[in-house]
């Protein structure tokens, strides 16, 4: 799992179908001590996490699928566990 | 999914059988800088992905896209293809920590 924390949103229109209605976040992988350790990625959120808050991402491509009901849905990324300290 | 700026567009002459009417876009990674505004028009350092486009990304849109296994979901029939843009940013905030 990836530890990142979700420093921002975006929002598309035009997306593949699955990704329709779900909340895409913007997240910078961390390292243990919190810094940022990585390039920028996006995720889809379903737990609600707030700005700057730690998060834990899967890429399992076939579980994010289950979530958004499409099992040609090309998305990997999704926020699984809000952490409240690590 | 990362996000990434179109900076061009690559036609080919010969290709893949699977690859026919592909539309294919050259993105310019973005890193912190280029997504929080410090760096707006620019590219972060890193190697340029050509991608399979389907949702008509224009010239300096902002796209997400994804590489791997998932770029061959949405098709029903073997392809040899690595990235495959799934979004096109309307508008996007990034405010990092530090």
């Amino acid at each position: 799992m990836i530890l990142a924390r979700v420093d921002g949103h975006c929002t598309a229109t035009i997306a593949h179908p699955s990704l329709k209605g779900q909340r895409i976040v913007l997240c910078t992988p961390i390292d243990e001590a919190g810094k940022a350790s990585g390039s920028p990625f996006a995720a889809i959120d379903t737990l609600g996490a707030g700005r700057h808050s730690r998060v834990f991402i899967t890429t399992d491509g076939s579980w994010t699928q289950g979530t958004v009901h499409d099992d040609s849905s090309p998305i990997r990324n999704q926020i699984l566990g809000l952490i409240d300290d690590a | 999914m990362k996000p990434g700026r179109v900076i061009g567009t690559v036609t080919l002459s010969q290709a893949a059988p699977q690859f026919r009417g592909a539309r294919w876009k050259m993105l310019g990674p973005m890193g912190p800088d280029e997504l929080s505004g410090k760096n707006p028009d620019g590219c972060a350092s890193g190697w340029s992905p050509v991608v399979l486009d389907q949702l008509g990304a224009g010239e300096g849109d902002v796209v997400l896209y994804v590489e791997g296994a998932e770029a061959t979901q949405p098709f029903d029939h073997p392809i040899p293809l690595d990235a495959i843009t799934v979004a096109l940013l309307d508008r996007y905030e990034f405010d990092p920590i530090d």
